[in-house]
């Protein structure tokens, strides 16, 4: 439960905000339980549940409000007590500028651990789809934070940052 | 159609798959840092690169997957649970 909610946190950028995405995902998946394919993977069915949830009341709220560019930046920039050294911050901070396509890729193969084709389910895109927008994200990350490897060789992608 | 069977399944699925998916976080947590997990051949970005950014997104996020879950959510899991034995 504690990635469910990681995985919340990572797309809405938002503690509270997660914890109700996750109490949701609870219900659905408890009254739903029967489109529950046995033998598949539950762990995904979860994230896939959190996910539409997600995507369907931001677009239900985007038509009334709409959010300001940027908001999402805002919110996790100003996540309290973020102990850790500059390093995770400013690598906290990279992250969140991601395109939101990108960086749930990155989470749900990078850290969620999930496969690829795991990841193309959850997102409803295709694996290829899913691989090249993980590759994008490690690239843009390189090129924001400037990170070169031990030969000094610069990762060379500033092009696309 | 035995109602109490089916609700003591769901019970039995739910509370499989949250313990599952902790220890998933355990297991990965105690797992080798260095491993680069998931990495296809990166164009342009060397393997110490990838093995360096991938350390840190799994850092960032575990770093709330190891939060304690908030009591509300662990009562409605426990909830639910319950509600199959009725």
């Amino acid at each position: 439960m504690g990635s469910l909610r990681a995985f919340g946190v990572s797309l809405c950028g938002d503690k509270e905000r997660a914890d109700d995405l996750v109490q949701e995902t609870l219900f659905k998946a408890w009254n739903h339980l029967d489109s529950f394919k046995e033998g598949t993977n539950l762990k995904a069915w979860l994230f896939t549940i959190l996910r539409n949830t997600y995507f369907s009341e931001r677009r239900k709220r985007r038509r009334e409000v709409e959010d300001a560019d940027g908001s999402y930046a805002a919110r996790l920039a100003t996540h309290p007590a973020q102990h850790g050294h500059m390093e995770m911050q400013d690598f906290r901070a990279a992250l969140v500028q991601l395109p939101d396509d990108q960086r749930e890729a990155l989470i749900l193969v990078g850290a969620a651990g999930f496969s690829y084709e795991e990841a193309a389910e959850i997102s409803g895109c295709a694996v290829g789809t899913i691989k090249s927008r993980v590759n994008r994200a490690r690239n843009r990350l390189a090129a924001m934070l400037g990170l070169e490897d031990e030969d000094g060789v610069p990762s060379g992608l500033s092009k696309s940052a | 159609m035995n109602r109490d069977t089916s609700k003591k399944d769901r019970r039995e699925k739910m509370t499989g798959a949250s313990k599952k998916m902790d220890r998933a976080v355990e297991k990965r947590a105690v797992g080798k840092s260095g491993e680069t997990q998931g990495a296809a051949a990166d164009a342009g970005l060397t393997p110490n690169l990838q093995a360096h950014i991938g350390r840190h997104v799994r850092a960032v996020f575990d770093e709330v997957a190891r939060e304690p879950i908030p009591e509300h959510l662990l009562r409605l899991l426990s909830d639910l649970e319950r509600s199959g034995d009725k």
